[in-house]
Parts: C-alpha cells; structure tokens; sequence
C-alpha cells in the first residue's frame, strides 16, 4: 500500500506533506513520556513539601535527625538512624544472600548449562520473581525464623528479627540478580571465548577470567538494582523484621549485642512507614509529617545508589563491535 | 487495629456479601441491589425469622418499637472507634440479613477522628466510640447545629496476655504492669519472685484506641513511659499475637525471652490456645467481672448521634433502635460483654424523648 503511494507521488515527495496520523501519534508518545517524568516531579515535590512540614516543626532539628540514636515521633524522639540502620542491615544480609546464588545461577546458565536445560531453569527461576512479596513475608515469619532459632537457639533469635527478613528478602531477589547478569554475560562476544580455549583455557577460566570481566558494569547494573529493590521492600519486613525502632544509646547498649546484632528486631525505614500508616494517623500530626521526612531519605538514598552505579557503569563499560 | 489487613477483610466480607445476595433468589437480589421494598419481595422473602412487626409492637426490654428493616430505607454513614467496628459491622450484617436495602457505612479511623467527622465536619450520622465524649467536643458537635446523644451498646475488657509457654505469670497489680510496659528489663524487675527472664513488651500502636485507654488506665494518660521503653507496636492485632506466642519463653533457660501484651478482650478469646490471660489485681476477666466492674482494664462501647440527625432521618433513628433492641445477640460472638442493662436503657429512654413515639 505504501509503496505504491511513494511511487505515484514520488516526483514531489520533497513538497511538504501533512500527515494527521503521524502527528497524533507523536503527540501520543510525547505526552506517554511526560506524564511518568511529570509524575515523578509530582512525586518529589510532595515528598518535599509534606517533609519541610516536617522539619519546620520546631520540636525537630536537623542535627537530632541526623544524628539521634531513638525515633519515636509520639513522644518527640526523631532520630532516623535506628531506621536507616535496620534498613542497611536488611539489605546487606540480603546481598550477602543474593550476589553469590544469583552470580552463580547467572554464570552456570550463561556459560554452563545446555541451550536446552536453560530454556527449563531461566523461566523457573523467574517464577521466584513472580511470588507476591507478602507471601515472602509470611515464609519469613513462620519457616525461616523458626529455622534461625533451632540453628543459633531460640533464646538468641527474636520471634521479628533483621535476619530472617533478610536472608527471605536475598532469596526473593536472586532472579533478579541472575536474570540481569546472565544477559550482562550471554552478550559477551562470542569470539572473546573462542578466543580463550583456543589458547587452551578451561571453561572455569573463560567464566571467571575472561566473560565476568568483560560484563563487569552490566553486572554491577543487576546488582544495583538488586539492592534498591531490597532497600525498597516493604511487605517482607513489615510481618518478620519487627514493628518498632531499634532505639539505642551510644555507649550503654552493646554494639554487637543489640545494635548491628541481626537476630535482634528492627524496624526499617518501609517498615516503619507502612506501619504508621496502617493505623488512623491525623493529618496535622507529627507522626504523618514524620512519615513524608523518612520518604525522602529513602528516595535520596536509592537515588544517590543509582547515580554512583551509573557512574561506575559508564566507567567500566567495555563496547565491543 | 485497623490495618491494610482488617480493610481488606472488609472489603472481602463485602464481597461475600454482595455474593451471597446474589447467589440466593431472585427476590432477595432485588432488594439488596435496587435498596427498596416492593410488596413481592417483602412476601417472598425467605426465611424471616423477625416478629414482622412494623407498627406498634414494642421491644419488652428496651421499650423500643420493634423495627422491620424491610421498612428502612436510606443511606447512613458511621464512622469512628476501630474497636466498636466489628460490633457495628455485627448489628449491621443483621440488619441487611433483614431486609435493609440502602447503605451502611462504617470507616474505622479511631474514637478520636470519628468525633473529629461528626462533630466539626459533620459527615457522619453515627459516630463509634470506646470512650465517653469529651465536653470540648459536646461544643463542637453544638457550634454545627447538633445536640449529642449517647447510647451504651456494650463493654470492652483489655487482655493482658503472656505466652501460653510462660510458667510464672499469673496475675499482676496495676503498679507492676506499669513497670512491666515501661523500664523493666527483665521479669526479676517487675516482681523480685519472678525468674529473670528478659522481657519483650508488645503493644497495640499508638493511633489505636486501644493503646489509648491501656495508657490511660496505667500510665495515667502520658504513652512516654510506655513508648520509652520501645516496645513492638503495630496495629495488627494477628501480629502481637504472634510475637507474644512466639517469645520462646522456656522454664529453665533464663537467656528465653517471656513477653507480655495486650490487646481487646476479643482477640484473646481468638487465640486462646496460645497465649494465656493474665489476672490483673488478682481478677481475671469474664463477663461477671467486667460487669460488675471488678476488673480494672474494661471499658464502655458507645455509639453517638444527634436529636437533629434522628429527626431528619428516620433510617438512623430506625438503626439505633435496631442497635439497642439486638445487638445482645451479637455482641458475644464479636467477643465483647453486654452492656448492663439500666446504661442500654438510658439511651432507649433518650431515643424515645427525641423521637417521641
């Protein structure tokens, strides 16, 4: 059809034509592409302003925000640190989980297992992916836990613990590390492992010397996003990580006793969030304020995540032809 | 207490509601869906098991005229305590069970906000709480034009729990509750005699009514002592349940966690077989000693309206009576106590002075 149009008007195709479909179209894709850019605005900008609200309270002050060791916004405690912690030791825990069996899986799918045996085990493994979080949640609280306290004893494990909700939220994102990096590694040049067995490599030496390498940045790019999706979940440590700060004094309470201890409740910044607002909160109260300041220290902290692995991405990138 | 889960209950109850209008017959449907009363309806409905009364008879108890909710039409909107919720939602299944054919809601936000929508924005005819109102808002509900009446529906007894796996608790004073919520590191603080368990303290969260009155009965109205001491709060109820059956606590191993919680009397009597009620000032709660207010930690479910709102809308007035007349055969199951019977019969008599039949 359109080719026979182009032919019959081929000797004044230069002659500007107007085209309403295609305008629509373009208007259609811009205003698609506004509107989540759009959104995002809307979204920091009522971060912003509910979280000012928040900090122009004069019981608040940005050096106890900072700096403060208890959160307890009822009783004038606004110390984000217990959340902010409970959220690093969520999250590493889960890394610790997550980068080895995900890499793993990442590199015997990419550069062991047979076309056939991939196509089976790569759509399994995302199935993991497709577990609602809250399922997670309660498999934390009622197998892992449990599980926890008849290996370290039940006298050392809380019934809500950092541990558990960490080691579930690794699990639950593996496929996400395995999936991203096994692209990272499958779109390494083929010519880059002919390459090494031809000089006589083994496949171990062409999957850690040679391919990982060479997919560092795609690599680092999966687990970036691994980890701000662990900083972001919310349901997992909402039922298993405990439901109040891990409120501490410097000095008094035992630093591997209580405060990094994993087996200990801590609520992390999601957690407490969703918490909060669980419950019949009042608009012009400091708890509803408070909710809007932990918002965007956790929007702050995955952005700033995302900016330096896009900066350590376009660094280590390797292009090939 | 309420939380994404007991919204989601309700929005799944809804369901199985509207589900269970739907699956019975054709009549019945129409009434749900349409919210009026056509003759056929009225003859072919199945099952009524009311006194059919519409006019005249009068409810021996209250003194109260008998209501047919077939009768009932229009919307009524309810919101207020999280704790009155499930008992409202009780009366309320009855009254659709019925016949009522408009809508009911009721919004669990909290004794406090429910008087704040009654009485300064005036979006409610019903307003639920579990504490008397104060005089402040008795003048904010008359600055809109609304006289406030108040009717008893039932009692509320707080549980003070410990695991079923705890060997030593068995009753407390006020004073040692007090120092088991706030600074006691282990049990050995809150009792000399007790073994020197850790304790894990876990609480109701801090926009619950529950939370509320528990601060109001032990620490005097000020949750700093109580929130100092950092303990789990949510507004899950299920989850203080599991963290206080989970503690561990063990006869023997000192190092064992043994916690304690409370919540409404109505979640103990759900998860009897895991945690074990304590006596408070040698009392345990029943029914007996809540009602003749032996037990320190109960207390009174009402629900508000005004004399401006039951005379212009019938189907409140029609709904309280309903309210008053039935919801002792409700309140049992919902886990709560009945009301004595004189405070029901101050509201009926209210209720009959305003409107007057």
């Amino acid at each position: 059809m359109t080719s026979k149009t182009v032919s019959v008007e081929a000797g004044d195709w230069y002659k500007k034509r107007r085209r309403p479909g295609e305008f629509v179209v373009r208007a259609f894709l811009l205003i698609s592409g506004a509107l989540s850019i759009a959104t995002t605005i809307g979204i920091v900008v009522v971060l912003a302003r509910e979280a000012l609200l928040f900090f122009m309270d004069p019981e608040v002050t940005l050096s106890e925000f900072v700096t403060g060791t208890n959160w307890q916004p009822t009783i004038q405690q606004f110390g984000i640190f217990p959340l902010v912690l409970a959220t690093l030791i969520v999250t590493g825990i889960a890394l610790v989980v997550a980068i080895p069996l995900g890499l793993a899986s990442a590199i015997y799918l990419s550069e062991y297992a047979r076309p056939r045996v991939r196509a089976v085990i790569k759509p399994i493994l995302e199935v993991l992916a497709g577990i609602p979080t809250v399922v997670y949640g309660y498999f934390a609280l009622t197998f892992m836990t449990p599980l926890l306290r008849s290996v370290f004893g039940i006298a050392t494990v809380e019934i809500f613990n950092t541990a558990s909700a960490g080691i579930v939220i690794g699990i639950l994102i593996i496929p996400l590390v395995s999936s991203l990096a096994e692209d990272a590694l499958y779109a390494v040049p083929r010519s880059f492992k002919e390459a090494a067995y031809g000089l006589g490599a083994t496949r171990f030496e062409v999957a850690t010397r040679i391919v990982f390498p060479a997919a560092l940045s795609g690599v680092t790019a999966a687990i970036v996003i691994a980890a701000s999706r662990a900083i972001g979940e919310t349901m997992v440590v909402a039922l298993a990580s405990g439901a109040t700060p891990r409120n501490f004094t410097w000095g008094e309470d035992p630093l591997f006793g209580y405060i990094l201890n994993p087996f200990v409740a801590g609520e992390t910044m999601t957690g407490h969030i969703v918490r909060i607002s669980g419950g019949d909160l009042s608009y012009n109260s400091i708890d509803y304020t408070s909710i809007f300041a932990i918002g965007l220290t956790l929007f702050l902290i995955t952005l700033g995540l995302n900016v330096l692995s896009r900066r350590f991405v376009e660094r280590f990138r390797e292009t090939y032809e | 207490m309420k939380s994404r889960f007991t919204r989601l209950a309700g929005v799944v109850v809804v369901l199985a509601l509207v589900l269970a209008a739907c699956g019975g017959d054709d009549a019945e449907e129409t009434t749900t869906m349409a919210g009026e009363v056509d003759e056929t309806t009225t003859t072919a409905a199945p099952g009524e098991t009311t006194t059919a009364a519409t006019g005249g008879d009068v409810d021996p108890n209250t003194g109260l005229p008998m209501i047919d909710p077939l009768d009932v039409t229009g919307d009524i909107v309810t919101a207020g305590s999280s704790t009155v919720f499930p008992l409202s939602e009780a009366v309320t299944a009855l009254f659709e069970d019925e016949g009522y054919g408009g809508q009911i809601t009721i919004d669990s936000i909290g004794s406090g906000a429910g008087f704040e929508r009654f009485c300064e924005a005036g979006e409610s005819d019903i307003s639920n709480a579990s504490r008397p109102i104060e005089q402040e808002e008795i003048d904010l509900c008359a600055g809109i034009d609304r006289t406030v009446m108040e009717f008893r529906v039932g009692t509320d007894a707080l549980a003070v729990v410990v695991s079923s796996g705890n060997y030593f608790v068995e009753s407390l004073t006020l004073a040692e509750l007090a120092i088991a919520f706030s600074t006691a590191e282990t049990w050995a603080d809150v009792n000399p005699d007790f073994p020197a368990h850790p304790i894990a303290v876990f609480s109701p969260g801090t926009d619950s009514g529950t939370f509320d009155s528990f601060v109001e009965e032990v620490f005097e109205e000020d949750p700093e002592p109580l929130l100092a001491g950092d303990p789990q709060l949510s507004e899950d109820d299920n989850v203080l349940v599991q963290g206080v059956s989970g503690d561990g606590c063990t006869e023997g191993d000192l190092a064992t966690a043994c916690g304690i919680a409370y919540f409404g009397f109505a979640y103990y009597t759900e998860n009897a077989d895991v945690i074990h009620p304590v006596a408070i000032e040698g009392v345990v709660p029943s029914e007996d000693t809540v009602n003749d207010n032996s037990y320190p930690l109960s207390r009174p479910l009402f629900i508000y309206s005004a004399e401006e709102i039951l005379a212009e809308k019938p189907q409140v007035a029609d709904f309280i009576a309903f309210y008053l007349n039935r919801v002792g055969e409700v309140i049992g199951d919902v886990g709560y106590f009945v009301a004595p019977a004189d405070a029901i019969q101050v509201g009926a008599d209210a209720w009959l002075a305003a409107v007057g039949s």
